[in-house]
């Protein structure tokens, strides 16, 4: 049996924050057990910011402001103790971040150059070009070599053990050979990344955001917090779901359908393509619904207005990625786009110290929710909070795991996951792993997504607890353990399901709208009812069981979100 | 009507030594297409991307310099040898992406009267053939087809990395050589190490390994049965022939491949004969049953 | 003038070669054909999830972003390294002018299975490059209540490299690595040049010497990585500043940087390198023993040997170049 005093779950930014957090001390044996090699997380695809409050472009910028921006940006969902801490703290870590080695780009006085962001009130979103994540994520991965930071790379956790109190470890699956494993800790940190890829290809996640970690917190009994709130991105290109960034409106681009209407004139005349994000996705689903989409169910990005000339010297990076992902060229033609679901700002509910419900178990980075988002996340505030929570996830299991011993643990879970993957693995597939996979993204996308109201949502759960029933008969084809990927897909695609109806419970019962959850049958946000965070856990009978909690405000009462 | 097609030659530094000898055999080759070569007489070595290693403003006004003498001959620069073209088309390259590095080169050739202007053209063996002579012409040039010899076709890297230094044909798919050659007559055989590297830059530094990778490379064309390989890079030349036998020697192999430099070739279908290509100086005997 | 939008998208059947292997069912690497609709729009990577989802639920590959960014699934397509993800197929196929087109795993890495290779050997070769940041503290604030100043130019030096995502396609590409299993590979160099050169790193001396211990002079300047990268680090450049770097510091007097040497002061000498004497020149009395040997050969072949170098005409007119660069230098007006 493999035991470590503290094992971190990931190796984003949050895992490799809590890693180094941890390992700076040296006198514990601190182990990094992830999906994929370090630098591959989905860190690494954030390119626009990381939000601090430096003041390097606007000396009047404070942390306070920020503060409120990000209650503001959250609908006012967000606890405020826990943005308070984030906010104060950010232009520390940023800091820290930079004095590792992090290339932000610079100002002409050489320091972190900063750009203006969505939804902030100053230009305070440090950058590094169009690499932000990339270089965070390589950084501190360079930091954990230099430190001896520990990795099991390409190992998938598959089940979270405690006591009832306290945390005993993990089983994991070793992906090269195909075993199981029980590996014992006095900490556990689940810094698995988010769940997009519930919408499957209607998304701008990566291929492995499949919510593991909190789907296998939510299984092992711990409270999920404010799953229905997922955030959507307009400009998704059609067949992937990759991100056409803001700039290429900022630079002019039309908004067309089908019919080749401009039709933004429809929902925001004065602001047209530069409405916010919520609103042009939201015009975006209409004009799809009401049957003026391209022939593929698209709309378009029409940029060819504008000229090569302008479009070479202004959107090279645009253009080229249009070209490699979409293979269109858009001097040439319009971008075919969709919105894509893009952030999840629900999660496995922690503490102001990344705790769960269970002592020695903690969470932190889009995996957790403090919540520090609470309806809606600020663009830059995510790449912040997993280094904050990341650190403060793991500085807190460093002092715990210092101060208890190993809880005993035995190979019963190891035997039981052991056996449900072999019985995976025998026979004849029923249903296909694809098949349950596209069902589920495109009825999340269509009920569950940019629109929602009652009777789509009720139908999505019943859709959603069939495509359950299906998923029981899939059987493994391939029949070799060593690095099999079909098995790796059918795992996350139970994590998927599991999370998915969360998603569509929680959603289907907040009978209000508020940041990016909106009810076409509910369309005020409805504070005397709902300023409350939905809790789910997993009930005896085995579907999710909804309780609210009440949202910490300290300083900001909620007012009507304009800007 | 056959008009001629002038170049300013730059010859670079690889024909010395006994190699001295392929200024006369690639004049008397082109003659036989119709091209002609007027010597850039005040060119320096291109430095072989070696003085980056001191000095890339250096390497770059060097090279600036080359272009600028062929620019008033009026004629494209024409090298025989593959790291010069490369090594001044990255020079071109990064002054015309920089303004402010063109304008320093021009400012250090200035003292000796110098502007490079940035019009000069560059042009290599394989598309003075493939696209300035053009293949028509050459097949009517060829008077003894090589009909039934297995060729390995070998570009070698300077011509191909990176893929920008050209814009003469795709530089993951090359064709020019293989175009050129079945014009000749010859079997082209497709092999495996067709894109590895020579490794002749390594000869000072690290001659065993540029040994074990000339090796390399010969070993793959050797086991697909071929008569000869045929490289458009002079320096692939001298790894290939002149020390191939201890290449082999040092990595436990035993056996021939002639290998021949393209002009070489050309010179044989149009006629030309082992004497004229002074064959004999090979390092690799080549008896060639024509 | 509104008109309705329609896309126009080609599509033609191809067939797709993957090379397969289980090291625990195969003795050796087999291909196998796929026939696949391509389409305008059609990555390589989606042909590959298409084909699994579709034909073959057992063809293993590795893909994660699928945007450009991850670096986890580099394959050779025709023989090239590319990221799947971001390389679309119908180009390559019109490239090609054939409806067939092979895919297989990088080379210079061990295979686990289908296109799956083994990285743990390149990220050891990595990790050994000390490639992480040790703070200057001439530069880098004791306190985080600073960020230490770095002008964009200096920031500029090294910027391009932090592109690179580990793809491992440059190692591929790379014939001295195949040839020399402890030659360290583009990235890895790469990223060394990356901390060396950046003002905020104290570590130099340690970094260059692990550098030339893992063959900073077995590069052969082939230029492939720089062709094959798909993030533009232009590894061969680092390798050269690199090379650059460790003359500069004077600590490490190598063949190589005798050869940099020697090619720089015999370019403004003759106009041209001498080639005939560069053995010794580089090697020292060793290198007697190559001149000798090119003697032997000339004599072999009826030539008078000549250790003359040929000058170039340019000769009397270089050494102006170099006088320019330093003066330039010393006012450190050096615009590359
Ligand atoms: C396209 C895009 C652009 C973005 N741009 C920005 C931006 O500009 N600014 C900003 O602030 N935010 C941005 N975000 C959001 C931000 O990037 C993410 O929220 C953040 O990076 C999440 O980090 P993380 O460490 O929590 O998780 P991740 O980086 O997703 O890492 C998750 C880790 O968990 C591992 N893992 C998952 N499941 C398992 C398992 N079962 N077993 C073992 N390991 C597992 C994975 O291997 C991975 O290492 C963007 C997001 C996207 C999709
Ligand atoms: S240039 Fe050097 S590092 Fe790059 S592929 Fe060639 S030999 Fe390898
Ligand atoms: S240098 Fe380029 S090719 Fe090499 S690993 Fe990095 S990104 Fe990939
Ligand atoms: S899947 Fe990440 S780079 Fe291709």
């Amino acid at each position: 049996m493999l035991t470590y005093d503290i094992l971190i779950v990931g190796s984003g930014g949050a895992g490799l924050y809590a890693a180094l957090e941890s390992r700076m001390e040296e006198d514990l044996q601190v182990g990094v057990l992830t999906k994929v090699y370090p630098t591959r997380s989905h860190t690494g695809a954030a390119q626009g910011g990381v939000n601090a409050a430096l003041a390097n472009l606007d000396p009047t910028d404070t942390w306070q402001d920020h503060w409120f921006d990000t209650v503001k940006g959250s609908d006012y969902l967000a606890d405020q103790d826990a943005a308070e801490i984030m906010t104060r703290e950010a232009p520390m870590v940023v800091r820290e971040m930079e004095h590792w080695g992090c290339p932000f780009s610079r100002t002409d006085e050489g320091k972190i150059a900063q750009r203006p962001f969505g939804g902030a009130s100053k230009p305070r979103a440090c950058f590094s070009a169009d690499k932000v994540g990339h270089v965070m994520l390589h950084t501190l991965y360079e930091q954990g070599i230099r430190h001896g930071v520990n990795f099991l790379n390409e190992w998938q956790v598959l089940s979270l053990m405690h006591d009832g109190q306290r945390c005993q470890g993990v089983t994991a699956i070793n992906t090269q050979t195909g075993r199981v494993h029980t590996i014992q800790a006095k900490a556990v940190i689940l810094a698995t990344g988010g769940h997009g890829r519930i919408y499957w290809t209607r998304t701008s996640n990566a291929l492995g955001n499949t919510g593991d970690g909190t789907a296998i917190a939510f299984r092992a009994g711990l409270p999920i917090k404010d799953m229905e709130f997922i955030q959507f991105h307009p400009t998704g290109l059609r067949r992937t779901g990759i991100l056409v960034s803001e700039g290429a409106r900022g630079e002019g681009g039309f908004l067309l359908n089908g019919l080749g209407e401009r039709f933004m004139s429809r929902y925001a005349p004065e602001k047209m393509e530069l409405g916010p994000r919520d609103l042009v996705s939201r015009s975006c689903e209409t004009e799809v619904r009401e049957g003026r989409a391209g022939p593929e169910g698209e709309v378009f990005l029409d940029l060819t207005h504008l000229g090569r000339e302008r479009i070479l010297e202004r959107l090279p990076q645009i253009r080229e990625l249009c070209i490699e992902f979409e293979g269109v060229d858009p001097i040439e033609e319009p971008i075919p786009i969709k919105p894509t679901a893009h952030y999840s700002m629900g999660g496995i509910h922690t503490d102001l110290n990344g705790q769960t419900s269970i002592e020695g178990i903690y969470a932190a980075g889009e995996a957790g929710c403090v919540s520090v988002h609470g309806a809606n996340r600020l663009g830059g505030n995510s790449l912040l909070d997993i280094l904050i929570f990341g650190r403060r996830a793991g500085k807190h299991a460093l002092e715990y795991a210092r101060n208890n011993s190993f809880t005993p643990v035995d190979t019963g879970q190891e035997e039981a996951d052991t056996q449900m993957i072999a019985s995976m693995m025998e026979g004849e597939s029923g249903a296909s792993i694809a098949d349950i996979r596209r069902a589920m993204g495109n009825l999340m996308a269509e009920k569950v997504g940019v629109y929602r109201n009652g009777k789509d949502l009720e139908s999505a759960v019943s859709e959603l607890a069939d495509l359950q029933e299906q998923f029981k008969t899939v059987r493994i084809q391939d029949k070799t353990k060593a690095f099999n990927t079909e098995l790796v897909s059918a795992l996350e695609l139970k994590n998927m399901l599991d999370l998915a109806e969360v998603v569509a419970v929680g959603a289907l019962e907040r009978k209000e709208s508020r940041g990016a959850h909106t009810r076409e049958d509910h369309p005020e946000r409805d504070d005397g009812n709902w300023l409350a965070h939905t809790m789910a856990t997993l009930g005896d009978d085995g579907r999710p069981k909804l309780d609210f909690s009440p949202v910490t405000i300290t300083e900001f009462e909620p007012k009507a979100r304009t800007y | 009507m056959s008009e001629t097609i002038r170049y300013g030659f730059y010859s670079g530094c690889c024909f010395q030594g006994a190699d001295a000898r392929f200024f006369d055999i690639l004049r008397d080759v082109f003659a036989k297409v119709d091209v002609e070569l007027d010597l850039i007489e005040d060119a320096v070595c291109c430095g072989s991307g070696v003085i980056e290693e001191r000095s890339e403003l250096t390497s770059l006004a060097v090279n600036a310099k080359n272009m600028a003498h062929a620019e008033q001959m009026g004629l494209p620069l024409y090298t025989p040898c593959s790291t010069c073209y490369n090594v001044i088309s990255n020079a071109q390259k990064r002054m015309k992406e920089d303004p402010a590095v063109h304008a320093q080169v021009n400012e250090i050739l200035a003292e000796q009267g110098l502007e490079y202007k940035g019009t000069c053209k560059l042009t290599h063996t394989l598309w003075v053939f493939a696209q300035d002579v053009g293949l028509e012409k050459l097949k009517e040039r060829v008077t003894n087809p090589l009909t039934g010899l297995r060729v390995a076709s070998y570009y070698g890297c300077h011509t191909r990395n990176p893929a920008d230094i050209q814009g003469y044909e795709s530089a993951d798919n090359p064709t020019s050589l293989e175009d050129i050659l079945e014009v000749l007559g010859v079997q082209i055989v497709e092999y495996d190490t067709k894109d590895d590297c020579c490794g002749y830059h390594l000869a000072w530094p690290n001659n065993d390994l540029n040994m074990k990778m000339t090796s390399n490379v010969l070993e793959g064309a050797h086991t697909k049965d071929v008569d000869l390989m045929v490289t458009s890079c002079p320096l692939c030349f001298k790894s290939m022939d002149g020390t191939q036998a201890k290449a082999l020697a040092q990595t436990g192999k035993n056996f021939q491949l002639p290998v021949l430099f393209l002009p070489e070739l050309v010179g044989l279908a149009c006629g030309m004969t082992s004497e004229d290509m002074m064959l004999k100086y090979h390092g690799v005997p080549v008896n060639l049953r024509l | 003038m509104i008109e309705k939008i329609t896309p126009v998208r080609k599509s033609i059947l191809a067939n797709i070669r993957i090379q397969r292997f289980t090291p625990s069912e195969h003795k050796s690497a087999y291909f196998d054909n796929f026939k696949v609709t391509v389409e305008t729009g059609m990555t390589v990577l989606e042909a590959l999830r298409l084909i699994k989802n579709t034909q073959d639920s057992s063809l293993t590959f590795r893909a994660f972003c699928r945007s450009k960014i991850c670096g986890s699934c580099a394959v050779r397509v025709n023989g090239k390294p590319v990221l799947a993800c971001s390389t679309q197929l119908m180009p390559i196929l019109e490239d090609f002018k054939k409806d067939s087109v092979s895919i297989q795993p990088l080379k210079n890495m061990p295979v686990l299975r289908d296109l799956v290779v083994d990285i743990e050997p390149v990220i050891e070769k990595l990790s050994k490059m000390h490639p992480y940041l040790m703070e200057n503290r001439e530069r880098i604030p004791e306190t985080l209540e600073q960020e230490s100043i770095m002008s964009k130019q200096e920031h500029s030096r090294f910027d391009y490299i932090t592109d690179c995502i580990l793809c491992g396609s440059c190692y591929s590409a790379c014939s001295a690595a195949s040839a020399d299993p402890n030659y360290a590979g583009p990235l890895t160099l790469g990223k060394a040049y990356r901390f060396s050169a950046d003002v905020r790193d104290s570590f130099q001396g340690e970094r260059m010497q692990a550098a030339v211990d893992q063959g900073l002079w077995s590069c052969a300047q082939c230029r492939k990585c720089i062709n094959v990268c798909p993030k533009d680090t232009r590894p061969a450049v680092s390798i050269q500043r690199m090379r650059k770097m460790s003359i500069d510091d004077g600590i490490h007097d190598t063949a190589g940087s005798r050869r940099a040497k020697a090619y720089t002061g015999d370019v403004a000498k003759y106009g041209q390198v001498n080639k005939p004497m560069l053995p010794v020149i580089v090697n020292g009395p060793k290198g007697w023993a190559a001149v000798e040997a090119a003697d032997n050969y000339l004599e072999k072949h009826g030539i008078e040997p000549t250790r003359q170098v040929c000058t170039l005409g340019g000769q009397s007119s270089t050494q102006k170049i170099y006088d320019k660069v330093k003066e330039l230098e010393a006012k450190g007006e050096n615009k590359t």
